[in-house]
Order: structure tokens, then C-alpha cells, then sequence
């Protein structure tokens, strides 16, 4: 692997996978990073100004990629305008909003299947401030070959890594530009039948379709949707908010999102081409470049995306993403504009 | 279009179901629309919040501006 020229980074924000070294480089040379990586690569950081997830599942100008632990991705925010560090336990996830800059937004980044998680998942809509300083981010996983492996974030100013925090960058934007915070979902509802919920819950037990009551998991099981691959599509003023079936056991269906009461739900329709899928809605957005992206480990999966280029986008590849409040199965985007 | 005042009626009509009829990609619009619809807040309270969105927001969102005085 090349070396990294500092001098070129200044000119033009880093935002692909480096070595360990040049990761430290530039954290010493005062780089405000967003970085993601596996567990052993992250804690031979120094602390500095960035915050840090794992995944080892990456997209990259090359294709999606999964990493050693030789190599972290790093998103760098240099050249924009001021940015901090903060954490956050759970009791405190609403300061997000309130500490984030007047322009600019929030980047943050949660551990899957923590507290931090499940109440951003749950609340984050309601915050007061939500849509005024809008927050991006993802949720750090793992390698799901490593079945006991556990998902961490970093807090880079002190290097302490965090089971259950939210780590935050608050990335002021120039005055003459503004964020954009976009998200390209490839799923469409199917049209089958409207789906709604009683409750906000990651694990309902029950749904109304078309008014009736009847069991979550039989319905799942009717509408042979028990592997995941397609997500419910809710629909948000017209903004389509997908919520992924995560494990069917026994009596029980496990969500990757919750779903909320006041929505209309549907299973999404087939995607027969993910690659083609992404290709197609990339060429329709204006395609200023993303100043950050992230997308999903299920588009990752069952998209085959491993090797593969969609759109130039590059960034991790997550156990949810963040677009205000959190999403599954959609590629996230911060564009400057 | 100049951004309506805080006085102008539009704002009662987006915060009484009318953000539902504004045509929007923007995000953040489309969410806030949502929970605007959830919301139990006075009708008040709505305008103000989504009056604040649009002042926030207002240079990207000239398309939903456009439709304030047809809804």
C-alpha cells in the first residue's frame, strides 16, 4: 500500500481505507476522522480528534470490500469548519440535537444492540431539535463470522472504546453551504396489503392488516418472508423508512428498526438486480460528491456487493444507518450544498 | 418566492393536515410532515415548528415554497 501524502490530503478530504500508520499520521497531524475498522486495528489509535465504529464490511471506489485488521476506512472532515467530539450515554441522547452546530450536523455513530440503540431507534424522531440539526450516522457491528463478537464505538479524543455510548462529531459546515441528508432505498412497497402496529417496537408481536388483528410471526410465515431478505417499507409523508426482519423464532420476529404506531406498512417488493438497483438510483440523484456515506450489511449480503461498485459511493457498510432517526436497508448520504 | 411571514396564514394550513399535501423529496420535509401528522401538540405549536423548518431550510426547499399559497 502507498504511503499517505499529508500534503494531498489537505486538498482533498481522505475518504477511503488506510493503513494503520497513516491512520495515525494523520490523527497526530490534527484530522478531524470519522473511522470504522476492526477492534484490534482501532485500539492502536492515538487519541485525537475522531470517532470510530467497527465493522470490517466496507463500500469502496473499488468495490465493497471486507478488511483485515491491518487497514481502518477514514473519513476525513478537514477544510469544512469546526469539529468536536462529544459522548453520549443513553439518558443524554436528545443533547445531540442540541449540541450540534447551527450549520452543520451531528455525525454519529451507536453500538448494535445497545441501550444507546434501542432509544435512539425508539425516540429520535420526537427529538425537539431532529429535523432542525439533523444527525447521520450508523450503528458499528462485527463480523459475522465471529458469532460471540461484539459491537464497539470509540471515543477518539480520550481512545476509549464504549460499549453502550454514542459517539458524536459535530461538524460545522462554511456559511455558504448547508448539509443534505439524503437516502437511496432501493425497496418499493409490494402493494399485497397495509400493514400497521399497535406499539413502537423492535419485536411486535402483533400487526392490523387491512384492520384484522392477527399475529406478527404468522403473518410473517404466511407471507414467506421469514429470511430477512426483504424489509417492511414504511411510509413517511412519502419518504420510505424500512424496518428489516432480523430472526423468526418460534413466536417471536426480531427487527432490525422498530416499527412505529400511525404508519403505513408493506413488505417490500422483490429486487431482482441490487447492483443495477443502486447504478439506476444513483444516475437519477444530482450526484455532487457525498461529503459521507454509509449503506447496509443486508444490501451488503444479500446484494453480493463484495467486489462490486455502485455509484462511487464509499463508506462503511453497517448494522443500521442513521438519516435522522434510523433506517435499515438504505444507503445513507451527507451531501454539502 | 420569498419565504411567507410567521403571520401568514399557510402555516396554520401546513400544521392542519396540509403537510401532507405538500409534494416534497426533501427528507426532512417528509419526516417532519409525519410527525406533524402523529403529533397531539396544539395546531399553534405545529405552525411554529414547521414555520422554524422552513426558515432553517429555506434555500433548498424553493419547490415547497412555491405550493405555501396553493394548499
Amino acid at each position: 500500500m502507498k504511503s499517505l501524502n499529508l500534503t494531498a490530503s489537505d486538498q482533498g478530504r481522505i475518504n477511503a481505507l488506510l493503513s494503520i500508520d497513516d491512520t495515525i499520521a494523520l490523527i497526530r497531524a490534527g484530522a478531524p476522522l470519522a473511522i470504522a475498522g476492526r477492534p484490534n486495528a482501532l485500539d492502536q489509535l492515538p487519541a485525537g480528534n475522531w470517532i470510530a465504529g467497527t465493522t470490517p464490511y466496507f463500500m469502496t471506489a473499488d468495490g465493497g470490500r471486507v478488511i483485515d485488521d491491518t487497514q481502518v476506512f477514514v473519513t476525513d472532515f478537514s477544510g469544512l469548519g469546526a469539529v468536536r467530539v462529544v459522548t453520549y450515554d443513553e439518558h443524554h441522547l436528545p443533547q445531540i440535537t442540541e449540541d450540534a452546530p447551527e450549520n452543520g450536523f451531528a455525525m454519529a455513530i451507536m453500538p448494535f444492540q445497545s441501550r444507546c440503540h434501542e432509544r435512539f431507534a425508539n425516540e429520535a424522531s420526537t427529538y425537539p431539535l431532529a429535523f432542525l440539526k439533523p444527525t447521520v450516522g450508523w450503528i458499528a457491528g462485527f463480523d459475522l463470522a465471529e458469532g460471540a463478537a461484539a459491537a464497539a464505538v470509540y471515543d477518539g479524543a480520550n481512545a476509549v472504546r464504549h460499549a453502550d455510548r454514542v459517539v458524536v462529531l459535530h461538524i460545522e459546515l462554511p456559511a455558504e453551504q448547508c448539509p443534505s441528508i439524503e437516502i437511496i432505498n432501493i425497496f418499493e412497497a409490494d402493494g399485497v396489503e397495509t400493514i400497521r402496529f399497535e406499539d413502537t417496537s423492535f419485536a411486535p408481536a402483533h400487526c392490523l392488516i387491512n384492520g384484522e388483528r392477527v399475529s406478527f410471526v404468522d403473518y410473517v410465515k404466511r407471507r414467506g418472508r421469514e429470511d430477512g431478505q426483504l424489509p417492511l417499507v414504511g411510509d413517511f409523508s412519502g419518504a420510505r423508512i424500512n424496518a428489516s426482519i432480523r430472526t423468526v423464532e418460534g413466536d417471536k420476529v426480531q427487527l432490525y428498526a422498530p416499527v412505529f404506531p400511525g404508519i403505513d406498512y408493506a413488505f417490500a417488493g422483490i429486487v431482482p438486480d441490487y447492483v443495477g438497483a443502486f447504478r439506476e438510483a444513483f444516475a437519477a440523484h444530482v450526484q455532487e460528491p457525498a461529503i459521507w456515506s454509509c449503506n447496509c450489511i443486508l444490501n451488503f449480503l444479500f446484494g453480493e456487493l463484495e467486489g462490486k461498485v455502485i455509484g462511487g459511493c464509499a463508506g462503511p457498510v453497517t448494522f443500521g444507518e442513521i438519516a435522522y432517526q434510523l433506517v435499515n436497508q438504505t444507503l445513507v448520504q451527507v451531501r454539502a450544498v | 418566492m420569498a419565504l411567507p411571514p410567521k403571520t401568514a396564514p399557510c402555516w396554520q394550513k401546513l400544521a392542519s393536515g396540509g403537510m401532507k399535501k405538500l409534494r416534497t423529496s426533501n427528507l426532512g420535509a417528509q419526516m417532519l410532515s409525519q410527525r406533524m401528522e402523529l403529533s397531539k401538540l396544539p395546531p399553534a405549536q405545529k405552525a411554529d415548528e414547521i414555520y422554524s423548518f422552513f426558515v432553517k431550510w429555506e434555500r433548498g426547499l424553493a419547490n415547497e415554497i412555491a405550493q405555501l399559497n396553493s394548499l
